[in-house]
């Protein structure tokens, strides 16, 4: 069950202040845990930090791992830069669009997974590979794949 | 900071250290290019268009933030910097909706006026089409983002000058806006509708929400009475908006409206004058509640409600200050509900046929009109509200000659003014109009400053406070206020007003009286100015001001001839009956 | 020239040797011996980062800042997360030397969100050198505080230039800041900062303990020290190798494997691309950039693919900020598109984006805008194929 975003954010706040420089640190904890930042929580922080609502949702819309749309229980970010493109990303992605019957940007509609592409994550020595949630999945082949997908809650 | 010397295009100049390189160029005489700076803002150095070499230099230098160091060699026309700034340009232009003969921006424009000077005819990064027109509504302020440069004035603006932060970039690359949370319309988050992004936007992503049209069909229906009032600021900026220089124009500005086809020309300064009369009665009714009967519900310090979006500002961010928020309407709402009632008598004219046009400095205004109850005539009091700018378009699309048109004078029974309403226009200006009338009708004489000029609310830093003892001999019923000192403060620009705000929240403030006016300079650096704005622009609307004031046989309120025939045979007395049914209204919490 | 395990060699010198020699030093001569070692900053741009420092300590202002960058984003880059993975003793070490150094006793690591899983590795690091007091309190009983926190990345590869990834630090948009001032002066909260790259931390206690002369030494030439290069592509054995700074992109190839070599990318995408003809340069701040991401593309593969897969990037991780870099690679990636569709062919056609990329180079903001038409210009001219003849000059 989750927590009320509310929570979260008075949480947060208690752990990382109500400085402007905590703004990333509040995010990231309500993003993982939600999966996404709800208006709720924008409007909690907003007025933690002493900040228009507009700042922070300017905020939020720069970074990629963000997101104010409600997102899957688990997310996969599939990289599609150079390494992981050369070694197959593409089919890759094609295995996890076909498996879930989705598009990357999508979310299942039992709201169990959302796919991303993302940009390099660092993993080009063992490409390709994608992280779900916090975990690098390497080395990927259609087959390992659908058995990571499997495997998911 | 010493001087020190900079070659400039291989010309020796001495410039203070320090200062950067476009200031530097200024005063060499030395053009550069530039968008996304603004004179009122901090600097940004996004847009790149003020990209000049610097001899040793890598990478070019951007004139507006660096700073030069001595012996700094500047070239502001090499080959690289001209083609770094036709391809700036064209970029630019690339993903710009370049619809320009339909835009409210057309030939006031600095992005096409760059165009033209830098003679970009083709544009090779013409690589996919242009954006569509995405206009976005709100009542007083039009966005359409297909012609925005994301320049950040705007966004500068909203915070810098008026702490509101509604408007932010929003995405990230190609796909960055300029937008709000959640990406809602204006009307759904804490806007003022202020409408100094508006003035400060370098094209016309930002711009008012035009009333032309209906002015015109009402203007050209027969059977309906128009009655145009003209804000005090106005007059300072009218001829500004026609392409003249900066000065005063009342006898003009009324001449034209006429030629227009305008039924009635009328003042809103004859209702500035009137709210100084009702807010005036207003105050020393407070300060006797508050000193004499030491009635704790009494709010003060006072604070004046004739700027819009300063009330729509307290209502968003210091709703529990809304008690200490003079009741009087502004001098347009008032003007409205006494056109349909008292002039429509004086007129003899059925209210329902009349339609009432404002003219204003201001876009808050247009949203200021729909509020719900501003129909205490019962009809709606003010029917259009025409910026400055929009005035100056009617009057150039009817063809009028401002500059020869001989001046004509307003029309009776709402046409009288004073100098103490003209001054409505400037920052200080309703405080010293208070300050004239009030102090003489509790002391019985003038108040005591030369020539009737209150210097210290004047002028244009951010805050002025001032303190005015009253004399030991007061008038009979005034005693309650003999010997003490009034303190007051003005502030201008609402940052400056959160600063006030914030302590009289805190109750480190110990003012009976404050003016706030929301846009920088008062009403004659509003919104619905002429574009562009700037300090210096603003000074001289403000001596304008002025030397209206000072030129104007009746200096104060209370000595408007109109005035006082207004309380003989309608109101009958300030804070009476008919004022609170008509003058006076409320505020409400917003989120 | 072949591999010189320095920083990844198996065996480390004891965790606290370099700090405890430190410790006995004067900061000044920390810094002074930094200096002398001429290493300059790992993460591409190449700072000399004795001089950093001697600017920070220099520098006015209490609650110095220590940084460290493991913000790597540049495509193809993976030592830093194999450092972190098996190194961040000495990653610590060093930032408390640099800590001690400046005269600061607060270090942050910005590590990106794409690293989550290297958080308990850091920290279980901290938690070591806390208990052997070579981290926290009174360090080694001196009148010396030093503490480390980890704050995540959000995901944005401009977060890698340090004046953005002090922006994002501070709760706002990884947008690059005008210079000056620079960080040095004022950057954290306003504060004199030092940002330094994960390898470049690292390095210093080697330095430390070895001597300026030594880690001179390790270079070939002008160069200093060694380097870690990242290879990826088409590549026997892709991964993390150590190299004297200055060895020839064909040593390296060599040590990893490389075939049928068409193109190599050196430096991310934002770096140069270079042909199998090239193979003798040298990675070295005087020629190839040596930020550590190599690589490799074999005959088989098109090199429009290539560019189109990086511009894309650029396209989807530009601030947005400056208009030459928002706009401008836009319109590079449209041209991609249009010698794809034919309806580029010749170089004439491409002349006004090659002024373009020219313009982004010396008119952008920031590093991404300066260096992203990097590939543009490299992969057009020297392995695109236009009807109206061969792009190569």
């Amino acid at each position: 069950m989750n927590r009320n975003p509310r929570e979260i954010v008075s949480d947060a706040v208690a752990r990382f202040g109500s400085g402007r420089e905590a703004v990333i640190q509040i995010l990231t904890e309500i993003n993982r845990e939600l999966s996404y930042i709800p208006e709720e929580a924008i409007v909690a922080v907003a007025g933690a930090i002493g900040v228009s609502n507009a700042e922070i949702y300017s905020v939020i819309s720069f970074y990629s791992f963000f997101s104010t749309e409600p997102r899957g229980r688990n997310i996969i970010r599939l990289c599609t830069t150079i390494s992981c493109q050369m070694n197959g990303s593409g089919e890759i992605l094609k295995t996890i669009e076909a498996e879930l019957g989705i598009k990357a940007g999508d979310t299942t509609p039992d709201g169990r997974i959302t796919l991303e592409t993302t940009s390099c994550i660092g993993l080009c020595d063992q490409a390709p590979a994608m992280m779900v949630n916090d975990t690098p999945h390497t080395r990927l082949t259609p087959d390992e794949t659908r058995r990571i997908i499997a495997g998911l809650e | 900071m010493p001087n020190i010397s900079v070659k400039i295009n291989g010309i020796i100049t001495s410039v203070r250290e320090g200062v950067t390189i476009l200031d530097a160029c200024g005063t060499a005489g030395v053009d550069i290019p530039t968008l996304c700076y603004h004179p009122d803002l901090s600097l940004a150095g996004n847009c790149r268009m003020c990209l000049v070499e610097v001899e040793g230099w890598r990478t070019l230098a951007i004139a507006c933030v660096t700073p030069v160091t001595p012996n700094m060699a500047v070239l502001t026309h090499s080959k690289k910097v001209r083609h770094a700034r036709r391809t700036v340009l064209k970029l630019l232009l690339a993903s710009h909706n370049a619809n320009c003969s339909e835009c409210e921006r057309n030939k006031n424009c600095e992005l096409q006026e760059l165009a033209e000077k830098h003679n970009i005819t083709n544009n090779e990064y013409q690589t996919s089409p242009k954006p569509e027109s995405i206009e976005e509504v709100s009542p007083g302020i039009m966005r359409d983002n297909s012609r925005c440069i994301l320049c950040t004035r705007c966004v500068r603006t909203c915070e810098e000058l008026q702490s509101v932060a509604v408007i932010k970039p929003v995405g990230r690359s190609s796909s960055v806006t300029i937008s709000t949370f959640m990406d809602r319309s204006l009307n759904d988050v804490p806007c003022t509708q202020c409408g100094q992004c508006v003035i400060r936007c370098p094209t016309g992503a930002l711009f008012e929400t035009s009333e032309i049209r209906p002015v015109w069909e009402a203007i050209e229906n027969p059977d309906k009475f128009v009655v145009f009032q003209t804000a005090p600021a106005v007059r300072v900026g009218l001829a500004e908006a026609l392409g003249l220089p900066i000065d005063r124009s009342t006898g003009q500005m009324v001449a034209a409206i006429r030629g227009l086809g305008v039924d009635r020309v009328l003042d809103t300064d004859f209702t500035a004058d009137l709210t100084i009369i009702e807010e005036g009665h207003e105050l020393i009714s407070r300060l006797k509640g508050a000193l004499v009967d030491n009635d704790e519900s009494v709010a003060l310090p006072m604070m004046t409600s004739c700027s819009p979006g300063w009330i729509k500002f307290i209502e968003h961010k210091y709703p529990e200050l809304l008690p200490n928020v003079s009741t009087c309407k502004s001098p347009q709402q008032m003007f409205g509900a006494l056109a349909k009632t008292y002039l429509a008598g004086k007129e003899v004219i059925d209210p329902a046929s009349i339609v009432s046009v404002s003219v204003m400095p201001c876009t808050a205004k247009k949203f200021e009109k729909e509020r719900p109850e501003m129909r205490d005539s019962g009809y709606k009091d003010v029917d259009y509200v025409l910026t400055t700018r929009e005035l100056a378009r009617m009057i150039d699309e009817a063809g009028i000659d401002f500059e020869k048109i001989e001046e004509e004078k307003f029309d009776r029974w709402m046409g009288d003014s004073t100098g103490a309403g003209v001054i409505f226009g400037a920052t200080g200006g309703v405080m010293e109009a208070a300050l004239r009338t009030a102090y003489e009708i509790v002391s019985g004489h003038e108040i005591p400053f030369d020539g009737l000029n209150v210097e210290p609310v004047r002028g244009m830093e951010g805050i002025k406070e001032a303190a005015i003892t009253m004399p030991e001999k007061m008038a009979t019923g005034f005693e309650f206020l003999a010997g003490v000192t009034l303190k007051v403060a003005v502030a201008h620009g609402l940052a400056n007003a959160k600063i006030l705000m914030d302590k009289v929240r805190a109750g480190e403030a110990d003012y009976h009286f404050i003016e706030i006016m929301a846009c920088p300079g008062g009403c004659l650096g509003g919104g619905g100015q002429p574009i562009p704005t700037s300090p210096e622009i603003r000074q001289k609307r403000t001596e304008s001001i002025y030397a209206e004031d000072a030129a104007l046989h009746f200096r104060k309120s209370h000595a408007n001839p109109e005035i006082q025939l207004l309380y003989a045979e309608f109101l009958k007395e300030p804070l009476g009956q008919k004022s609170h049914e008509l003058l006076h209204t409320h505020y409400i919490k917003r989120d | 020239m072949s591999e010189k395990k320095i920083l990844i060699a198996a065996e480390q010198p004891i965790a606290g040797s370099a700090l405890k020699k430190s410790l006995g030093m004067t900061s000044a001569d920390v810094v002074f011996e930094v200096r002398e070692s001429e290493i300059r900053g790992r993460g591409g741009a190449g700072f000399p980062t004795g001089i950093k420092w001697n600017l920070a300590g220099a520098a006015s202002g209490s609650n110095k800042m220590v940084i460290c960058n493991a913000d790597e984003g540049e495509p193809g880059t993976f030592k830093d997360r194999y450092l972190i993975e098996n190194y961040s003793l000495k990653l610590l070490e060093g930032m408390t030397i640099a800590g001690y150094a400046i005269g600061s006793s607060h270090g942050i690591i910005y590590l990106r969100a794409e690293y989550p899983y290297l958080i308990p590795v850091i920290e279980k690091a901290r938690e070591d050198l806390i208990r052997e007091n070579l981290l926290g309190e009174n360090i080694l009983g001196k009148d010396f505080n030093f503490d480390i926190e980890i704050r995540p990345g959000a995901g944005a590869y401009v977060c890698g230039e340090e004046t953005s990834l002090i922006e994002s630090l501070e709760g706002k948009r990884g947008v690059p800041r005008n210079k000056p001032p620079y960080p040095v002066n004022s950057g954290y909260l306003f504060r004199p900062t030092v940002v330094n790259n994960v390898e470049t931390f690292a390095a210093v206690p080697h330095i430390i303990l070895n001597g300026a002369e030594w880690f001179q030494d390790l270079g070939i030439g002008d160069c200093t020290g060694t380097k870690l290069f990242s290879i990826s592509g088409d590549i026997e054995n892709p991964g993390v190798y150590e190299m004297p700074m200055g060895s020839s992109i064909g040593e390296l190839l060599e040590a990893a494997g490389a075939q049928d070599v068409q193109a190599v990318q050196v430096g991310g995408a934002s770096g140069a691309t270079i042909t199998a003809d090239e193979l003798d340069r040298s990675l070295s701040f005087s020629d190839l950039p040596p930020g550590g991401s190599v690589i490799v593309f074999n005959s088989s593969r098109d090199m429009i693919d290539v560019l189109e897969n990086f511009i894309e990037f650029f396209v989807h991780e530009s601030c947005g900020q400056c208009t030459t870099c928002r706009e401008g690679n836009v319109r590079l990636q449209d041209a991609v598109r249009l010698i794809r569709n034919g309806e580029i062919s010749s170089m004439e056609e491409l002349e006004p984006f090659f002024q373009l990329a020219e313009v982004m180079k010396i008119g952008s903001k920031c590093g991404l805008g300066q260096t992203s038409p990097n590939c543009f210009i490299d992969i057009v001219t020297k392995f695109i194929d236009l009807p109206a003849g061969k792009g190569g000059v």
